[in-house]
């Protein structure tokens, strides 16, 4: 690698309040950027690796933040020290960024087109003419497929995939020679993340750019990096070359990372743990779906008629004994969480039924309604936003135990304990209150929640979604003891691939309101028939440098 | 242009809003205790007199067949006469209208002209000095009652300073706009402070957003940032608020009307409650019915124009 663009040594940012100790957020943080290089940089929600990308560019999120020690050397300037007149210029015009969530980043009432212009007439003081003439490059470049057209279209009118291409876009627009990714594809899909970080590769080579990549996924960075630095509590633990530190990683917490990556397999231990249910055939399903349609009528108003109405489910049938561990995987817009809703009755279905042992939605739904109430459970994607701010966990817990009204009043107190024993939470949490608790811990309560009830049947839909790797790996075990204590039966909706693998017995592979696949977990994962699920599988980075992600089968089916 | 389309059928809206209103004000104005002809006449008028008065409007008929003729009337596009000016009260109010509308304009251009660099100002400045004054005096602003404060300018710069004057309308241009002057800023002065409070939240939180950090992270300066990506996204919630105002505000002339003693719409609409003049009070109801409806068409317009995601 020739030489540095950016060096940054013992850089140290605190917050500081007034009366107060200073609390250091980063300290003694050095790192070298080369250039054309892609630095990874990795940590967990917390470990200060956005604080960090913003304290490059002097963007410091609150004015009680600040830089207190080091230097960040950009080519020979110390930025730590710039003018804020100078900062102007590295902002975008040198150092540009690009977020995690490029619906909120972009500006909505403007058109893509005027933000790009914005940037280069700002920066490379082109105007009229020759700033739409490079918009349409740019535009070109991050994959914009009729750039005219959607130049003068608005951030909403793209998909994710496009409104992250777009931001691409608006950063490349300053020309910058270094670009921050902050967590640039984990609101994507698979498929769509792989084209995404292709695309970054690609800009980096035909623009010679530096890239620092923020991620929490090993595996993305095992994919796309040169070179990894780990962070952890504001402080790099280790930084190496790619294959060095991913062979022989040093410190734990690096260890502990790549041991909870899904893409890695799980022990033969937890494999026996967790056989696959031998459900006999003369067992009749717990839950049975029999070609089962949801339709969502299309925007229609007063004079123009319905248009096109959405099939979001169609003739899909699945079986669930008891016992058993189902995953359904697919796209955002795959249908998986409409089934589900349908199949709790919260969505009306257009045809075909759903039987609860032996209770069936079409002949009695007041009767399936009831018992599916009594016996299911559901776990959500948003641990916060799923529990009462109000109630504390105990408080929650009494109350779905009263309605509930199995448990005799009087042992409500020791049931809940009994309960936050089974989610590995200590008793004390029964007085607290999901904002002072993690999002971890937060979802082993909605977990406990759930177990409340005593369900046969619990519907986790995108329940590790939200949550770091490392707590997403807990949260998972917890899901296979449980189901190994408790007899569960699990239906486990999710978007990422390598968790369902790891945890179920069997894998529904949805695809436009229709399963395109199904089958054992091993079998489908090593097998894959349709050409979908092979694509789909393809585009999960692993942590292996060496099987490459491959973006032409992602964008075959794009 | 399909997402303006809703300008084609919101008229069709408008017909149950004035057969509503048509109903309600026809029978108010007919549950005030008094009769118009008594009122006309005077004390001491024969029966006779007062029973040609009413024979002449119609009024005695009874109460289902006077709704029909209102109807009647109005589907053919006349409002029936007055009883106290004798002429067509739809012409009665053309003579009206002009300095109630362009004082409605005045004192809404002028508040937020008002309002954009006060929250501007404030939102800049958030949490320091400028952004406290700011606040306190939009809050007490909110306080002072229009009526109290219009009489207040009065004698400030009308009895004291004798820059304008006191009361009336004029004939000349020159003498109108003198006379429009302080009751536009009465009115300004209140709704600007409501406007303020508004758009101060909106470019406190846009200044906080997401878009305003992109933009600082592509090394845009603070005034770009600010005028041409937080100002935008701050418009949209306030042109609804603003719309509510200004039917309020429609209302609220009748008050600032009589203060001033300006002769518009609010004025004409006091004295035909007073002097029980069913025709001009209906009209005058079915009017500022249309014209609420119409502000909040044009609100819808502007928000749709502001904000590429609005679909109505």
């Amino acid at each position: 690698m020739s030489a540095s663009v950016l060096r940054v040594s013992d850089l140290a940012v605190g917050l500081h309040l007034p009366g107060r100790e200073p609390r250091m957020l980063l300290d003694n943080v050095s790192l070298d950027l080369g250039k054309g290089e892609v630095l990874g940089l990795v940590g967990e929600s917390g470990s200060g690796k956005s604080l960090f990308c913003r304290a490059l560019v002097r963007l410091l999120p609150s004015e009680n933040i600040r830089i207190t020690e080091g230097r960040i050397m950009l080519g020979d300037r110390d930025l730590a020290k710039a003018t804020e007149a100078e900062m102007l210029g590295v902002r975008g015009g040198r150092v540009g960024m690009i977020f995690q969530n490029p619906t909120s980043h972009l500006d909505p009432v403007m058109t893509i087109g005027d933000q790009l212009i914005e940037g280069i007439r700002y920066h490379q003081k082109l105007d009229g003419g020759a700033a739409r003439r490079e918009a349409l490059a740019i535009a070109r470049q991050v994959g914009f497929t009729e750039p005219e057209r959607q130049l003068d279209s608005y951030a909403h009118e793209f998909s994710g995939g496009m409104r992250q291409r777009a931001m691409i876009g608006v950063a490349l627009s300053c020309n910058p020679e270094i670009l921050v990714a902050d967590e640039p594809t984990t609101a994507l899909d698979v498929t769509i993340q792989a084209q995404i970080l292709q695309l970054l590769l690609d800009i980096r080579s035909e623009r010679g750019l530096s890239i620092i990549l923020i991620t929490h996924d090993l595996g993305i960075v095992a994919q796309t990096c040169d070179r990894i630095a780990v962070m952890r509590e504001g402080r790099i633990v280790e930084q190496g070359k790619k294959r060095d530190l991913l062979r022989s990683p040093a410190h734990s917490y690096t260890k502990a990372l790549i041991g909870s990556h899904p893409s890695m397999p799980i022990s033969a231990g937890e494999m026996t743990a967790t056989p696959p249910s031998k459900a006999a055939a003369t067992d009749k399903p717990l839950l049975e779906v029999e070609e089962v349609n949801v339709r969502f009528a299309g925007a229609g108003n007063l004079f123009g008629g319905r248009s096109g109405a959405v099939h979001a489910v169609a003739d899909v049938s699945l079986k669930i004994m008891p016992g058993e561990t189902v995953g359904i995987v697919g796209e955002s817009g795959s249908g998986k969480s409409t089934l589900a809703r349908a199949v709790l009755g919260l969505t009306p279905i257009a045809s075909g039924n759903v039987t609860f042992d032996g209770t069936s939605l079409r002949h009695d739904r007041v009767a399936f309604l009831t018992r599916l109430r009594r016996e299911a459970a559901m776990v959500f994607q948003d641990p916060y936003n799923a529990l009462n701010p109000r109630l504390a966990i105990g408080q929650m817990l009494a109350e779905v135990l009263k309605v509930q009204a199995r448990t005799p009043p009087d042992q409500i107190p020791t049931r809940v304990c009994e309960l936050l024993d089974l989610v590995d939470l200590g008793h004390e949490f029964a007085g607290r209150r999901p904002r002072s608790m993690s999002g971890g811990q937060c979802q082993r309560a909605g977990i406990a929640r759930a177990l409340a009830v005593e369900p046969r049947l619990i519907i986790a839909d995108e329940s590790t979604a939200a949550l770091d790797v490392t707590i997403q790996a807990q949260i998972l075990d917890l899901f296979r003891v449980l189901k190994r204590k408790m007899n569960l039966t699990l239906l486990f909706i999710a978007h990422d691939l390598a968790i369902v693998r790891n945890l179920c017995d069997r894998v529904v592979v949805m695809r436009g309101g229709h399963i395109v696949e199904q089958g054992g977990s091993a079998q489908v994962f090593e097998h894959p028939a349709d050409p979908y699920t092979q694509a789909l599988i393809r585009a999960i980075p692993d942590i292996d440098p060496d099987k490459p992600l491959l973006p032409q089968a992602a964008r075959e089916i794009a | 242009m399909h997402r303006y389309k809703f300008v084609l059928y919101r008229p069709i809206q408008l017909l149950p809003v004035l057969f509503g209103i048509s109903v309600v004000t026809f029978v108010l104005v007919r549950l005030i205790p008094g009769d118009p002809a008594r009122v006309l006449l005077g004390a001491r008028a024969t029966p006779t007199a007062i029973a040609n008065i009413r024979r002449q409007y119609g009024l005695d008929e009874p109460m289902w067949l006077q709704y029909f003729y209102f109807v009647k009337n109005l589907l053919s596009g006349e409002m029936g006469k007055s009883i106290l000016y004798k002429i067509d009260v739809l012409k009665l109010i053309i003579t009206r209208i002009e300095p109630t509308l362009v004082l409605v304009l005045a004192s809404v251009t002028l508040s937020v002209l008002i309002a954009v660099p006060m929250a501007a100002l404030a939102a800049r400045n958030h949490g320091r000095f400028a952004d406290h004054a700011v606040r306190i005096i939009s809050t007490a602003g909110i306080g002072f009652p229009p009526f109290w404060l219009g009489l207040m300018l009065i004698i400030l710069f009308s009895v004291t300073l004798g820059m304008f004057p006191v009361s009336g309308y004029g004939e000349t241009l020159g003498e109108k706009i003198a006379h429009l002057v302080l009751p536009s800023v009465t009115i300004a002065l209140s709704l600007s402070t409501v406007l303020t409070r508004s758009l101060r939240a909106a470019m406190v939180e846009g200044l906080r957003s997401d878009v305003a950090t992109a933009a600082r992270a592509r090394g845009m300066p603070e005034r770009v940032v600010f005028w041409r990506h937080v100002v935008p996204n701050s418009m949209v919630p306030t042109i609804n608020l603003l719309a509510i105002n200004i039917g309020w505000l429609i209302g609220g002339t009748v008050v600032i009307e009589s203060v001033f003693a300006i002769p518009g719409i609010g004025q004409l609409l006091v004295r035909a409650i007073f002097s029980r003049d069913y025709m001009v009070v209906q009209g005058v109801a079915m009017m500022l019915a249309c014209a609420t409806v119409l502000i909040n068409l044009i609100a819808d317009i502007v928000t749709v124009a502001a904000d590429p995601r609005v679909k109505l």
